[in-house]
């Protein structure tokens, strides 16, 4: 067998025949660096194979050799009982706002970091050059530490290069965890989709964690859906929603109990249930997105559970109760429709349209009423429907003195 | 390979420098232009040694720009293929490692790099023999061969091979040389 000098290609060959192109087309050219083949140094098409901008700019990989570096990575990774774990960064990790969205009621968080509350004197960071601020998720520290042990991690984001490399430097200033497996949306070969064909992994090893479900279409197995995480005013009114942010209320997501607590304790699971010695076949044949898929069943089958058993508690809330509801619903409207009649339904009363002894409850906003002066003369309580709504929300009967309807004075 | 050759260049000036440091001028602009330039034919323009020749100048019509014709001689460096380099790790990955000349940026594909040698990841990932003696890591220094060469506005790119005779480390970062 000869090497030829000039291309290198290593290819059996009866004889050599330097810059013959004969040569050239044996090599099975694996990838593309700055235009040229990485084994034979021939000039190769610009869009050949898929490019992996985010190691190095000018680096494009053939299906077949992306095959071959993932089942050779997946060996070695398997060998130290670790999966692969793809991050997305915003409203999973952390939260950015640009300076000029910051409500005036958010103005606290200018101050100098000595002024700042403790929680966030460690955890919000201005970006003066790019003119934002960015909160990080409580426990972000904590749960990349945790999980680097079992996973190797990479960011995904829709967000562009320089966005995504600052996030790193704050989420991992040391360069532990990600070093250059940071995809942006530059990396992405589709339009607003993010995939799992520039992740340097065999898709059966690998877990997602994003908030958003509708970016990961081809790869809904692979996901762990993680709920928003919104510390900012700006992005409560993106998303349509009616409250104040974490920032105004001057809160934050609890450090034991919140979102990234929760999903570290999943993913802890996951690779358990993963590399589990019981089983008996080869840790390559095995699929994490079945186990996800487990995973997740167990978690909606729990979640009824919690719903039924909430239902149930419900009811005693208004158990004894018998109501009548007068001059609240519209004439000539059925009244078991009404909300409100369905709403002490719900927290266990028995509603009527009739008076009679056993009525415990008058409903109404108007004392004069004929049903209202009823429940005067009989000693029934004639409370406000405010009465029914304060019982729902605080899950116990309020006293009915709170919520008395006075006649009003003549 | 670093070359000592002759270039010329029409330089623009504007008048307002024109008087008694006009030539001087000129030569500040030139370096400022040409120094750390590329181009596919010579490499890359690494530093200027002199200047050969000053051409009379030629008013141009309209703008009152002068162009001088100057001729100038640099030190260019073109890496060529099947050239020898030494040359600085700068990135080790699984898919081989990157490495600098200079102003050459060379990439070692896995395929090119000798069957005994792992990948080994970590905080320091490098390439290594089996049995630990020889290591490529950041900042280790390998002689490497050219496999192919392309040259931009601003920067040369190379792949090259350490699989042949000779060629591989020749530093550990870690020993004084």
């Amino acid at each position: 067998m000869h090497t030829c000098d000039l291309c290198a290609c290593a290819m059996r060959v009866t004889m050599c025949n330097h810059g013959s192109s004969l040569k050239r087309n044996m090599c099975p050219h694996p990838g593309v660096y700055a235009g040229m083949c990485m084994r034979c140094g021939q000039e190769m098409d610009d869009e050949f194979g898929v490019a992996f901008g985010y190691i190095h700019k000018k680096l494009r990989l053939a299906s077949d050799e992306i095959s071959r570096l993932r089942d050779k990575d997946l060996k070695n990774l398997l060998r130290d009982r670790k999966l692969y774990l793809i991050l997305d960064l915003d409203h999973t990790l952390l939260h950015s706002a640009r300076l000029l969205d910051i409500t005036v009621e958010e103005g606290y968080l200018h101050n100098q970091t000595d002024a700042l509350p403790d929680n966030l004197k460690s955890s919000l960071f201005r970006v003066e050059w790019m003119q934002m601020m960015t909160k990080l998720r409580p426990f972000v520290h904590s749960f990349l530490k945790e999980a680097s042990n079992l996973f190797e991690m990479y960011i995904y984001t829709m967000g562009e290069r320089p966005y995504a490399l600052e996030m790193a430097k704050l989420l991992d200033p040391g360069d532990n965890y990600f070093s250059s497996r940071i995809i942006a949306q530059g990396d992405c070969t589709q339009r607003n989709q993010k995939g799992l064909d520039v992740v340097l992994g065999r898709e059966s090893a690998v877990l997602v964690l994003d908030d958003t479900e509708a970016v990961w279409g081809k790869h809904k197995d692979n996901l762990i859906l993680m709920e928003r995480y919104h510390f900012f005013a700006s992005s409560c009114k993106q998303f349509g929603l009616n409250c104040k942010s974490l920032s105004q209320l001057k809160s934050d997501e609890s450090e034991t109990e919140g979102a990234l607590p929760t999903v570290l304790k999943i993913l802890q699971r996951i690779h358990r249930l993963f590399f589990d010695e019981a089983l008996e076949d080869n840790l390559e044949d095995r699929d994490v997105r079945q186990v996800n898929l487990s995973q997740m069943a167990e978690c909606t089958l729990s979640f009824l559970i919690k719903a039924l058993v909430l239902k149930t508690v419900r009811k005693e809330i208004l158990k004894d109760c018998k109501v009548v509801f007068s001059r609240v619903f519209p004439t000539n409207f059925p009244a078991e429709q009404h909300t409100l009649w369905k709403m002490a339904e719900q927290l266990g009363a028995t509603c009527s349209t009739e008076l009679d002894p056993s009525v415990t409850h008058v409903v109404s906003t108007d004392a004069g009423t004929e049903k209202s002066r009823w429940a005067v003369c009989e000693n029934k309580y004639l409370v406000h429907p405010r009465w029914i709504e304060a019982s729902k929300y605080t899950w116990q009967k309020q006293p009915e003195e709170n919520y008395l309807v006075h006649a009003k004075n003549k | 390979m670093f070359f000592h050759i002759v270039l010329e260049r029409n330089m623009q000036l504007h008048p307002r420098h024109f008087g008694r440091d006009l030539r001087d001028k000129l030569v500040a602009k030139l370096m400022k232009d040409v120094e750390g330039t590329c181009s596919g034919r010579h490499g890359f323009i690494v530093a200027i040694t002199g200047i050969e020749n000053v051409g009379k100048g030629l008013i141009r019509d309209g703008t009152g720009f002068v162009t001088f014709p100057v001729k100038y001689q640099c030190v260019v460096f073109r890496p060529f293929k099947g050239e020898i380099l030494e040359a600085v790790v700068t990135m080790v990955n699984k898919m081989g490692f990157f490495a600098e000349a200079g102003p050459v940026q060379i990439f070692v594909s896995n395929h090119l790099i000798p069957d005994d040698m792992e990948f080994q990841s970590g905080d320091m990932p490098n390439y290594t023999t089996s049995d630990g003696s020889v290591k490529i890591q950041k900042e280790s220094e390998v002689r490497l061969k050219i496999i192919g060469t392309r040259v931009d506005a601003t920067e040369i790119f190379c792949i090259g091979t350490i699989k042949d005779d000779f060629l591989g480390v020749i530093s550990d970062p870690g020993s004084t040389s």
